[in-house]
């Protein structure tokens, strides 16, 4: 009788909150689906179906928005910016959990001050920094930058991470006739999958998403990534909303498939090391 | 043996450091030291060239500049109800979801994914669905009230307008970890309460939430310190209107620094954000890890 309950239970509850999630996530749905409308009936008629499968939006949006190139410049930045931002994190935060004393600790507190250091601080500095060292109108600028800026995030996390791993299991490794890299890579590096999955994943998003830096540093129009491409093309045609709802579909497909893959490790990989 | 190791490997340890602290000190350390204290004490129009030290008169002006205070209240206006909001409603998406469930992967999904989509575009689709589709709504169900309301006329209904989009999409995030927490309680202490009659919200109050006190402490970090920076959403929805009643301390800045070219009276703002978001999570962190309970 009680396991009854539970299950009638789990199936009432989750389809309530599968209407909830659905309703939550209505303005996605609605982005997708009038992305397959033409103009005045996404105007008339934004909350239904469409009557037919228009594709024009697509082709038309790609052509106005010169979406290749700016959707490959975001490849470029993001891809670079994901592997320089995780691999200095890994090797800092590897570092600092093994190094002794005061000064890694000193060095820890230095990290992590960057968690407080909102980037509205300093993107005034930084536009006149980039102008400098010729960082503007560049895509290695972004990548370096946002580098920068996730550091502090990432080794925090790290850091925790390795404090679980049993400092016996590389002294064994050792043993074994591991060199330092060897033991690095192929011993603690695998045991930290999910956590580097996450903090990929999530520096994967905030690079694809971000709209401040890239409009401050790159103006010209070959390089400019995917969302500043969007926000010109929003603020200088009010009307054409299905190019830019067609143009912003296309630019969350990547979004979705990298949340489809990581979605199993997204929940495991964060928290405990951020907590403890 | 280990302290042999440890000696021999000392300079890797090292060597593994510079590259992200090079890194992150050319990023962040670099312009906050260099670029924006130094200019908060200049006059300084990039448009004009002119930059001038002026010592600490630009944060004298800071108090007398009514769009200045006024969106440093309507920032913490904003943060309070974007803070408890997402919590709230995080934790209790949380708290069902992280039970078995059927179809518990789809639900996480269809909260997380708002999320991870660029806050700047979707706040163009809010700006569609407020002013297009629940007025068209409205009208077709017969309701006037829903249909004749102006989402963004008055400074109040922006503000809603902006609390809502930002609770919206912070939420996702904020689940996930209160998801992991929730996992991190063993059962075993669930089922002891249980049988202490300890259920439903008795048990969320009495076991769950102090057990939960290190996610909540993350959280309440994560989202104190983004609803101090929000930019996107405001600048998407309002651009800080009507009439600048909806700026952001980080939009306010903004206009002044790359709009009007004001540099140096930008840089002075900026300094006060930092502040701002510096004090807060010092306090914050130092009051919840006290209350933390040992699992």
């Amino acid at each position: 009788m009680k396991k009854m309950n539970e299950k009638a239970r789990m199936y009432i509850n989750g389809v309530l909150l599968l209407i909830l999630g659905i309703i939550f996530m209505l303005p996605v749905f609605l982005i997708i689906l009038n992305a397959f409308k033409p103009n005045k009936e996404i105007l008339t008629d934004f909350i239904s179906l469409p009557k037919y499968i228009y594709l024009d939006n697509f082709t038309e949006a790609m052509e106005v928005m010169n979406f290749w190139s700016s959707f490959k410049n975001t490849l470029i930045v993001t891809i670079l910016t994901v592997a320089l931002a995780t691999f200095s994190s890994f090797f800092a935060a590897y570092g600092i959990s093994h190094l002794k004393g005061k000064f890694s600790n000193g060095l820890y507190l230095f990290f992590v001050l960057g968690q407080i250091i909102p980037f509205h601080t300093v993107m005034i500095a930084i536009s006149v920094l980039a102008t400098k060292t010729h960082m503007t109108n560049t895509l290695w600028g972004l990548i370096v930058l946002n580098s920068g800026f996730f550091s502090a995030f990432g080794i925090m996390t790290f850091v925790g991470f390795l404090k679980g791993v049993p400092k016996e299991l590389e002294e064994a490794a050792t043993l074994d006739g591991c060199n330092i890299w060897r033991t690095m890579f192929q011993v603690v590096f695998p045991l930290l999958t999910p956590t580097t999955i996450t903090l990929a994943v999530l520096f994967f998003l905030w690079t694809w998403n971000d709209f401040l830096l890239p409009s401050i540093l790159n103006g010209e129009q070959e390089l400019r990534t995917i969302t500043v491409n969007l926000y010109m093309f929003k603020s200088s045609t009010n009307a054409q909303w299905n190019l830019f709802i067609a143009g912003l579909t296309l630019s969350i497909i990547p979004i979705i498939i990298i949340y489809i893959f990581a979605q199993k490790y997204i929940t495991s990989g964060l928290t405990s090391g951020a907590i403890k | 043996m280990s302290e042999l190791l440890y000696k021999k490997n000392r300079s890797f340890y090292f060597l593994l450091i510079i590259p992200a602290l090079f890194l992150y000190i050319f990023s962040l350390i670099i312009p906050l030291v260099f670029g924006t204290i130094p200019s908060s004490f200049y006059d300084w129009n990039l448009i004009e060239g002119s930059k001038n030290f002026i010592g600490i008169e630009n944060y004298i002006k800071l108090f007398s500049d009514k769009d200045f205070i006024h969106s440093l209240i309507f920032t913490m206006i904003l943060a309070f109800f974007t803070i408890v909001g997402t919590n709230l409603l995080a934790f209790f998406t949380a708290y069902f979801l992280s039970e078995k469930l059927f179809g518990k992967s789809l639900s996480r999904a269809m909260f997380f994914i708002p999320n991870i989509i660029s806050g700047i575009m979707v706040s163009f689709v809010w700006v569609f669905i407020f002013t297009g589709a629940i007025p068209s709504l409205g009208k077709s169900l017969g309701i006037d009230s829903l249909a004749n309301i102006s989402w963004f006329g008055t400074p109040q209904m922006a503000t809603i307008s902006i609390i809502i989009v930002s609770i919206w999409q912070g939420t996702g995030f904020l689940m996930m970890l209160y998801i992991t927490g929730f996992q991190t309680i063993p059962t075993d202490v669930l089922e002891a309460g249980m049988l202490d009659g300890c259920t439903g919200i008795k048990k969320i109050i009495k076991i769950q939430i102090p057990l939960l006190m290190p996610t909540i402490t993350i959280n309440l970090f994560v989202s104190i310190a983004g609803a101090f920076k929000a930019f996107d959403i405001p600048l998407a929805l309002t651009a800080g209107g009507p009439s600048k009643s909806t700026q952001t301390i980080a939009l306010n800045t903004y206009n002044d620094a790359f709009i009007s070219f004001n540099t140096g009276y930008a840089s002075a703002k900026s300094v006060i954000l930092f502040l701002i978001v510096a004090i807060i999570t010092i306090i914050q962190l130092r009051i919840t890890r006290k209350q933390e309970v040992e699992a």
